[in-house]
C-alpha cells in the first residue's frame, strides 16, 4: 500500500503536475465486504492513475458512512451503499447532503431467505417456503433473522406475522450483528448442517458457500412496501425486490470535483461481472486489490468508456 | 525482476523455487508498472524480506495469506475435539443465563420492582440508596425500558457472580505462588486487550450461535480480570509482621488465609468486585453484537438507524444501571468489611 501511495504521489507530482492541480485529496468509503472492496480498489486506481487524485480509503459500513456524512460531510464518495437497509440514506438525499450518482451494481443485489445447496440437493422441497413449513426439520427448525435495526428485520418480522414460524416448529433467532449471521452460515457449512435465514448477494459469503434462494412465491410491490414499515396493518408474503446498491457523493464534492463525480457515475457492474471477479478471487485465494487488477486487466474496453478523454490519454499504456 | 531474485539464484535454490510454480495473481504494483506513470521509483527501495516479497522472487515460498489460511484450516481441524471438551464444560453458563433471563422477565413488575428495592435495603441498609434504586426502576418502567433493563441486569448478575466465584480462588492461588503469578499476569493482560470478536467468532464454530453462553463467555473473560488482580494484590499487601504474628500463634495455613489474610485483603477484594461489575456493564453493547438481549440492542439500533434518541436513552439507561450497581455494591460490601466495623 505504502509503495503504491508513494508511487502515486510521485506520479501526481512529477509526471502530471497539471492533473495534480485539477484533483486534490479524495476520500472514498471502503465497505467491509468483498464486492465493495473490489469497487473501491478499482475506483481508487482510476482516480489516482487517470485523474491524478490523492485517494484515501476510509474503512466503514453503510450506517457509519451515512452518519459521518450527516455530521461532518465526509467521506466524499460513498460507494456500494445498500440503501434498503439504511433509511437514513433517503433523508440525506432529500436534504441535499448526498447526491445520488448511479446504481453501482446495475442489476441490484439479491436479498432473501436462503438454504445451503447441500440441503436442497438432499431434499429438493427445501427450496420453497411451503416445503420448509411442511417439514421444518429439513432446515434444522431455526430461522436466522436479521439484527435489530436492519431494514430486512422489519420485513421478516412482518412476514412472520403471516407465516407464524414458531407455530410451525421453526424457532426464530434474532442475530445481534451481521458478523454472527455470516459466521452462522460458515459454521453450518463446516459441519454440513442445515441452515435457513436471511442473507444477500453478491457477497463473499454467498460466493464462498453456495446457497439456494428460497422460493417465496414472487414479488408483490404493494405487499413488500407494507412489510417494510413497522406499523404495517396487513402484512403478506412477498419475495424481496432486487436491492438498490448506490454510489453517492456529498454535495460539496460534486461542486469541487465534478469530473470525478462524472467518473463515479459511470462505474457500474452487472451481477455477472461482479460475481465473475468474486468467484475468481475465491478460486485464487486473492485479495480484493488483486481482484480489482483482474477486472482492470480483463475488461479494458469496458472501463475505457468510463473515463474522460484526458484520463484515457494518461492510461493509454494500459488500454492498447 | 523481483528484489530478492539474487538470493535464490546464488544459493542454487532456483530449481526448487520454479519446480511447481503456479502463476500468482497480478498485484496492483505490477499493474501500476504497466501504466508507466510511476517512473519506476518503487524499484529503488529495498523492501523488507517478508513472505509476500520473497514469494515474488521464489514461487515455492508461501505468501502471508497462505499462513492465515493455514491457521484457519488448523482451527477447523481441531474444532471437533475442542467442541467435545468445551461444549459440556460451558453448558451450565447457558442454563444460568437462560434461567436468570426467564426469572427476571417472566415475573410481573409488581413483584420484580419491590423485590429489587427490598434486596437493596437488606444489603445496604441505606435509605438514600434504596430510594434512588426505586426511582431508577420506576423511571425505567415509565419510559418502557423496564424489560430490557432487567434483561441487562440479569445478564450482569450471572456473569459477575460467576466471575467472583472463579476469580477469587484464582487470585488466592496467584498470591501464594510466584510462578503462577508470572504465568497469569500476561494472560490477564491479554484478556483485557484482545478484541472480543477475535475469540467470539471462532466460538460460534464450536457452539450454536443461539447459545447465551457466547456472550456470557465474552463478558466473563473481560470482567474476571480485576477481581483476580485485586485479590492477588490485596493478599500480597497484607503486612508481613501480622503474618509473622499469626505464625507465632501456631496458626495453620488455612487459618492464616481465612482468619488473617482474606479479612485484611477485603477492601482490595471489594474494589475488585466493584470493578468487575463495572467491566461487565461495559461489555453490554459488545455482548449485544452476539445476540445478548437488553439495553445494548437498543444502543445498536440507535447507531444503525441514526435514531440518536433511541441510542442516547438506552446509553443513559446503561449509565443509570452502572450507578445503581456501583452504589449498591459499595454500600453492601462496606457493611461486611471488618476494618470498617471497628471504627
Amino acid at each position: 500500500m505504502k509503495k503504491i501511495l508513494l508511487a502515486t504521489v510521485c506520479a501526481a507530482g512529477f509526471a502530471a503536475p497539471a492533473f495534480a492541480e485539477d484533483c486534490g485529496e479524495v476520500t472514498i468509503t471502503q465497505m467491509d465486504w468483498a464486492s465493495a472492496n473490489v469497487v473501491t480498489s478499482i475506483a481508487k486506481f482510476l482516480m489516482e492513475q487517470g485523474y491524478g487524485c490523492d485517494v484515501t480509503t476510509v474503512p466503514s459500513s453503510t450506517p457509519t458512512a451515512l452518519t459521518s456524512v450527516a455530521e461532518t460531510g465526509t467521506p466524499d464518495i460513498l460507494t456500494e451503499l445498500w440503501v434498503n437497509t439504511a433509511p437514513a440514506y433517503d433523508e440525506l438525499v432529500a436534504e441535499g447532503k448526498l447526491i445520488e450518482l448511479t446504481d453501482v451494481l446495475s442489476d441490484g443485489g439479491i436479498e432473501g431467505w436462503w438454504v445451503p445447496q447441500y440441503v436442497v440437493d438432499a431434499n429438493p422441497e427445501a427450496a420453497t417456503l411451503a416445503g420448509i413449513l411442511a417439514n421444518p426439520a429439513l432446515v434444522g427448525g431455526r430461522f436466522d433473522n436479521c439484527p435489530d435495526g436492519w431494514g430486512c428485520r422489519t420485513v421478516n418480522d412482518n412476514m412472520n406475522r403471516v407465516i407464524d414460524m414458531e407455530g410451525n416448529g421453526i424457532e426464530v433467532f434474532d442475530h445481534g450483528s451481521g458478523e454472527t449471521l455470516a459466521t452462522a452460515i460458515a459454521a453450518a457449512y463446516a459441519d454440513q448442517e442445515p441452515w435457513f435465514g436471511f442473507y444477500w448477494a453478491p457477497t463473499a459469503i454467498l460466493g464462498k458457500y453456495p446457497m439456494v434462494l428460497v422460493d417465496m412465491g414472487g414479488y408483490d410491490a404493494e405487499t413488500h412496501t407494507c412489510n417494510s414499515s413497522t406499523d404495517c396493518a396487513e402484512p403478506g408474503i412477498s419475495a424481496y425486490p432486487s436491492a438498490a446498491v448506490k454510489t453517492a457523493v456529498t454535495n460539496t464534492f460534486q461542486e469541487r470535483e465534478p469530473e470525478i463525480a462524472a467518473l463515479m457515475a459511470n462505474v457500474t457492474f452487472t451481477n455477472d461481472q461482479m460475481n465473475g471477479v468474486l468467484a475468481w478471487m475465491e478460486d485464487n485465494n486473492a485479495s480484493a486489490e488483486e481482484g480489482a487488477v483482474y477486472f482492470l486487466s480483463n475488461n479494458r474496453e469496458l472501463w475505457a468508456d468510463w473515463l474522460s478523454d484526458d484520463a484515457r490519454e494518461k492510461l493509454s499504456a494500459l488500454l492498447q | 525482476m523481483a528484489t530478492y531474485d539474487f538470493l535464490f539464484d546464488k544459493t542454487g535454490l532456483r530449481d526448487w523455487c520454479d519446480a511447481d510454480a503456479v502463476a500468482s495473481p497480478m498485484s496492483m504494483s505490477q499493474l501500476l508498472s504497466q501504466v508507466g506513470n510511476d517512473d519506476g521509483t518503487s524499484g529503488n527501495t529495498l523492501p523488507f524480506p517478508s513472505l509476500d516479497t520473497l514469494h515474488e522472487a521464489c514461487a515455492a515460498i508461501p505468501q502471508t495469506r497462505d499462513v492465515t489460511a493455514g491457521v484457519e484450516d488448523g482451527f477447523l481441524a481441531i474444532k471437533d475435539s475442542l467442541k467435545f471438551v468445551l461444549d459440556p464444560l460451558t453448558q451450565p453458563l447457558s442454563w444460568m443465563l437462560d434461567g436468570a433471563l426467564y426469572a427476571f422477565t417472566a415475573a410481573p413488575w409488581w413483584v420484580v420492582i419491590p423485590l429489587l428495592i427490598w434486596v437493596t435495603w437488606l444489603s445496604t441498609k441505606k435509605r438514600g440508596i434504596t430510594v434512588f434504586v426505586a426511582a431508577v426502576f420506576l423511571f425505567f418502567g415509565v419510559i418502557d425500558h423496564l424489560e430490557v433493563a432487567l434483561q441487562t441486569l440479569s445478564i450482569i448478575m450471572v456473569c459477575t457472580s460467576l466471575s467472583v466465584l472463579l476469580g477469587v480462588p484464582i487470585g488466592i492461588l496467584m498470591s501464594r505462588s510466584d510462578r503462577l503469578q508470572r504465568v497469569m499476569l500476561p494472560i490477564l493482560d491479554m484478556l483485557q486487550t484482545l478484541p472480543s470478536f477475535v475469540y467470539l467468532i471462532p466460538l460460534i464454530f464450536l457452539f450454536s450461535v443461539t447459545e447465551p453462553k457466547l456472550y456470557g463467555i465474552a463478558i466473563i473473560l473481560y470482567a474476571i480480570v480485576p477481581i483476580i488482580r485485586l485479590t492477588d494484590l490485596g493478599i500480597r499487601l497484607v503486612d508481613k509482621d501480622v503474618i509473622e504474628a499469626a505464625t507465632a500463634f501456631g496458626m495453620t495455613d488455612r487459618q492464616k488465609l481465612l482468619g488473617v489474610q482474606i479479612p485484611l485483603a477485603l477492601p482490595n477484594i471489594m474494589a475488585g468486585v466493584n470493578q468487575t461489575i463495572m467491566m461487565s456493564l461495559a461489555m453490554v453493547v459488545i455482548a449485544s453484537l452476539v445476540s445478548a438481549p437488553g439495553l445494548g440492542v437498543l444502543v445498536l439500533r440507535g447507531i444503525r438507524n441514526l435514531e440518536l434518541g433511541v441510542g442516547l436513552v438506552a446509553g443513559f439507561g446503561i449509565v443509570l444501571l452502572a450507578v445503581v450497581l456501583d452504589r449498591c455494591s459499595k454500600a453492601a460490601l462496606q457493611r461486611v468489611d471488618p476494618t470498617n466495623k471497628s471504627r
